[in-house]
């Protein structure tokens, strides 16, 4: 990289980096920043919530393909502990290091750590507040209406095949985990290491 | 300094042990702080996950943070927070730098190929399991009727427009105010 920054014809100093260079770490911190940021600050509603704004975040700024953020999800479903910090020290990492790490960990949990240090002294019944609790009640639908979209966005990259065979044991396999959660209750970690199994298996050698 | 280290492990053992992510901690995190520890009394507890519940943002730090700074102040919530995510996020990146070794490797990829579908079932799965407390709350179809039409239009929406999910999130809570049952 140095060498191509000093063949500047006219011998100045570079104004800017060269095309496909990643920003300046400050930069990557910062968008770090306001990404994990937004996702901790309007991710209500646990869980579900988080998942239409950090594939938003992470695949618009390109830092995950649908494939990776699968992969992702898998790895962090398959490990304990909260999913979303997971994420966000992973995507972190990968952008900017351990600085990364930090910064989208902190941007994530801090804010909302501290709305709820300053004002459960305040709102220590936050429960009986009947406007919140409609508040809740209208951005849950939203929440609902996403995640499909979601849900729709990754089917193809995670169903698609190079042919028949290779398309129909994916969608069994999507339908038959499916239905093993929903009906038998089977952990999520257990069946995310039973499908790597089982496409080891029966996807074809290529 | 023994109640930074109590929380260490209290927080770090939440953490460990509760696969499925932040909710399902939340017992854990029950058992350590009002049962091992009593640093919070059941009432105390049920009201912190109550409030914590309503604001944004990942519940199981919100409560390891908000119990710290209880228990020790700022570095008691730092610790808190540290204890019940760093050594998870480590082992994720361990698992990511196998990932980015072996990626080439084909039986990885029959491996992960075998995965995706099943991350895809478990993404479906959160909108089977959160359906009902998000467009089923009032007990006649016809209460739930403004619940559904906000979901339509979220949908509607956002393929037409491709808005921020924030924005969307925050324009929904705000409908809900107006027409919620």
């Amino acid at each position: 990289m140095a060498t191509r920054l000093t063949t500047d014809p006219a011998g100045r100093a570079p104004t800017s980096p060269p095309p496909g260079a990643p920003p300046p770490l400050a930069r990557r911190l910062r968008d770090l920043a306001l990404a994990f940021g937004k996702v901790g600050v309007f991710g209500f509603g646990g869980g579900p919530a988080f998942i239409p704004l950090i594939e938003r975040e992470v695949l618009q700024r390109g830092w995950l393909t649908r494939e990776g953020f699968l992969d992702a999800f898998a790895f962090g479903n398959a490990l304990p502990g909260p999913i979303t910090t997971k994420l966000a020290g992973f995507v972190g990492y990968r952008v900017a290091g351990w600085p990364g790490a930090a910064v989208a960990l902190l941007a994530l949990t801090l804010p909302t750590i501290l709305a709820m240090v300053a004002l459960a002294a305040l709102f220590a019944r936050a429960h009986d507040l009947p406007l919140l609790e409609r508040f809740l009640a209208g951005l849950r639908p939203v929440v609902i209406a996403l995640l499909v979209l979601v849900v729709l966005g990754f089917a193809p990259a995670a169903l698609r095949g190079a042919d028949r065979y290779e398309r129909a044991w994916r969608w069994a396999l999507a339908l038959g985990a499916f239905a093993l959660a929903a009906l038998a209750d089977v952990h999520p970690a257990l069946l995310i290491v039973a499908g790597g199994f089982v496409g080891l298996v029966v996807a074809r050698r290529t | 300094m023994i109640d930074l280290w109590e929380l260490f492990v209290s927080f770090g053992r939440a953490g460990l042990f509760g696969f499925g992510g932040g909710p399902s901690m939340i017992p854990l995190i029950q058992v350590e702080v009002v049962d091992l520890r009593g640093w919070l009394t059941r009432e105390a507890f049920l009201d912190a996950f109550a409030f914590g519940n309503a604001l944004p943002g990942p519940i199981a730090t919100k409560l390891a943070g908000y119990v710290g700074y209880q228990v020790a102040g700022v570095p008691g919530a730092a610790v808190g927070l540290l204890a019940i995510t760093a050594p998870t996020i480590l082992a994720m990146l361990a698992l990511a730098g196998l990932y980015a070794r072996y990626r080439e490797r084909t039986a990885l990829q029959r491996f992960l190929a075998g995965v995706r579908p099943v991350v895809v079932a478990l993404l479906a799965l959160v909108v089977w399991d959160f359906a009902p407390t998000a467009l089923a709350v009032a007990p006649t179809a016809w209460g739930n009727a403004p619940l559904l039409a906000i979901a339509v239009a979220a949908v509607v929406v956002s393929l037409r427009r491709d808005p921020h999910p924030a924005l969307l999130i925050v324009a929904g809570g705000l409908l809900g105010l107006l027409v919620a049952p």
